[in-house]
């Protein structure tokens, strides 16, 4: 697909070992800084993940062997927090999706005052997921929450309920946050890719006498469908990396029911500073993400989808 | 009826969804910003109002007289500022290297560069912290400043890079046989063609800088280099949550991103809809 601009052939050697290096020169910086930002600490979390590593023991650091992977297996937080990961993932994913593309599609013809009507609905992508979560917080809080006050005034509670405090359940109010936060998200990418697709194609199918709905299901999506796959995939993995809302919200509470895999690293990480422990969970995390973008990829044929 | 419902059904059905998701996102800024506005009493009280019984701007005063909210601001600017400019510089250099170049190696480096975005940033804060503290890096913008530069690179560099390939190559060529230099080719014809595609990468960058919390709070203690979202973060630890005093720093601290957003965002959709929405 790149085209090739065939560095012209110089009579002095000097100047032609610059032109075949300069791909290499101008991903220098790049790769240098991935090298540094990505790869050592790669690396140092794998290292500290088979390490005795406590903070608050600094003469007692020492090569752990698997201990650190055996402990956590062990905890009885384990499974309620992977089951939470997955929800967490499922739900949220799940909802901007389907609601980002309808956005975009109510979004895909021209209106008075488009701009700014953008402007508005793309705006909470741009907030930062701590400020999110206060609202959040605020809005469902059990005294006097906006929530709460709603749900009483159309009869559908008769007392309020102290939603970010119920063991079991406080994680869906943060994951309501988390789906605000991120439909935006999903309504920009699709609906830059919505419009990317030529016109005439839709002319030609409304010759042809296919239906709207029929148009959507067989040219729009099928059209877009590499960009829907990469938001997809890119949007799992990032959503399952965050803990913002999480820590904000009800930073894991209460005794731990709403914590995701995240959350609870940086909990320990800020808790009990038991960075060996930490690292040998980011290294699990990591673990099932590879798995999950190979299988997902495959999955969905990525590579056999049609390119734009 | 029913012809008249078929014609105008979907023009009714965009109309109500387009009312709803305005109605949904104004919501919640709307709830923070009429709280800023209560007193203590209206806020803390039996009676939730939809609309401040007694608008009063104490929370405005209170938050600058007792916060160092202008000073977090001044951090957050130029974190997010230089290292926005520094992820473009470096994308800018690789991308048009990858979308250019036919070179060994060259699927290698695409899958690293998306391997990145796999890799949990909780991991990496750990490293990271250690790192900076034998470099006597700790507690310094600069941490900062290039951690979000280095996060924010793979994804900006690939997203630029499709950008580049829209552009043909052929411009370019006869640029050069008109007796242009790559160089001034490429700044001269190629990047303004691309402005909108690097205002959103821009704004991505930026926003992300903005928005961290967890480097934030690791790598930063004293007050001098807190960021907004960190600043923020105390301001609740240290009033346990004063509602009224959250929701004003919070309607502050939205409005430079508001501004950015409102002025950008016809280039974002456009930016990405130039190209690279395939990643």
């Amino acid at each position: 697909m790149s085209a090739n601009v065939k560095a012209a052939v110089s009579p002095y050697p000097k100047k032609r070992f610059f032109r075949r290096m300069e791909a290499y020169l101008l991903l220098l910086p790049a790769l240098i800084i991935i090298a540094a930002f990505f790869g050592y600490p790669l690396s140092k979390a794998i290292q500290l993940s088979f390490m005795h590593y406590v903070l608050f023991e600094p003469n007692n650091i020492h090569f752990s062997g698997l201990d650190n992977y055996k402990s956590i297996l062990s905890e009885d937080n384990l499974p309620g927090i992977l089951f939470n990961s997955l929800i967490w993932v499922v739900l949220t994913v799940g909802l901007q999706f389907g609601l980002g593309f309808a956005l975009a599609l109510a979004l895909n013809k021209s209106f008075r005052g488009k701009n700014v009507y953008q402007a508005i609905v793309f705006l909470p992508w741009a907030v930062s997921a701590f400020l999110i979560g206060m609202i959040f917080k605020l809005m469902f809080s059990e005294r006097n929450g906006l929530i709460n006050e709603l749900l009483m005034k159309f009869g559908l509670s008769d007392h309020a309920v102290p939603f970010l405090a119920l063991t079991g359940t406080s994680i869906y109010p943060v994951i309501a946050a988390m789906i605000w936060y991120g439909v935006p998200f999903f309504g920009i990418m699709i609906l830059a890719a919505l419009q990317s697709v030529p016109k005439d194609v839709y002319e030609s199918a409304d010759i042809d006498g296919a239906g709207k709905v029929r148009q959507l299901f067989q040219i729009t999506i099928p059209y877009i469908k590499p960009t829907l796959i990469l938001t997809v995939l890119l949007r799992c993995i990032w959503v399952f990396n965050s803990a913002d809302l999480i820590y904000v919200m009800t930073n894991g509470g209460p005794a731990n029911s709403s914590h995701n895999l995240p959350s609870y690293i940086f909990n320990k990480i800020g808790y009990s500073t038991d960075y060996g422990q930490a690292s040998a969970l980011g290294v699990m995390m990591l673990i099932f993400l590879t798995v999950y973008a190979v299988v997902f990829l495959r999955a969905t044929k990525y590579d056999e989808a049609g390119d734009i | 009826m029913p012809l008249l419902l078929k014609r105008k059904g979907p023009g009714l059905i965009r109309f109500v969804m387009l009312a709803l998701f305005l109605l949904g996102t104004l919501l919640p800024f709307y709830w923070m910003f009429i709280t800023s506005l209560k007193g203590r009493q209206e806020i803390y009280g039996d009676k939730l109002t939809f609309w401040p019984e007694e608008l009063t701007w104490a929370n405005y005063i209170e938050t600058f007289k007792t916060s160092n909210f202008p000073h977090y601001f001044a951090n957050s600017f130029i974190v997010s500022i230089v290292s926005g400019i520094l992820v473009l510089i470096v994308s800018i250099l690789g991308g048009y290297s990858l979308a250019r170049y036919r070179f060994k190696g060259k699927g290698v480096i695409m899958l690293l560069f998306l391997g990145t975005q796999m890799i949990p940033v909780i991991i990496m804060l750990v490293p990271l912290f250690i790192a900076f503290s034998e470099l006597n890096m700790l507690d310094s913008l600069t941490s900062l400043i290039v951690t979000y530069t280095a996060i924010n690179i793979p994804f900006c560099l690939i997203t630029i890079s499709g950008f580049f390939q829209r552009i043909p190559v052929a411009l370019e060529e006869a640029a050069m046989i008109d007796g242009c230099g790559r160089l001034e080719t490429v700044v001269r014809i190629i990047l303004p063609i691309m402005l909108p595609g690097i205002v959103a990468t821009f704004v991505f960058a930026f926003t992300a800088a903005w928005n961290d919390l967890f480097f934030g709070i690791m790598f930063t203690t004293s007050e001098s280099v807190k960021t907004v979202p960190v600043g923020l973060n105390n301001f609740v630890q240290k009033f346990d949550v004063n509602w009224g005093e959250m929701s004003t720093a919070g309607i502050l601290s939205l409005l430079p991103v508001v501004v950015l957003f409102a002025i950008m965002q016809r280039y974002i959709v456009a930016g990405l809809s130039q190209g690279a929405v395939k990643g």
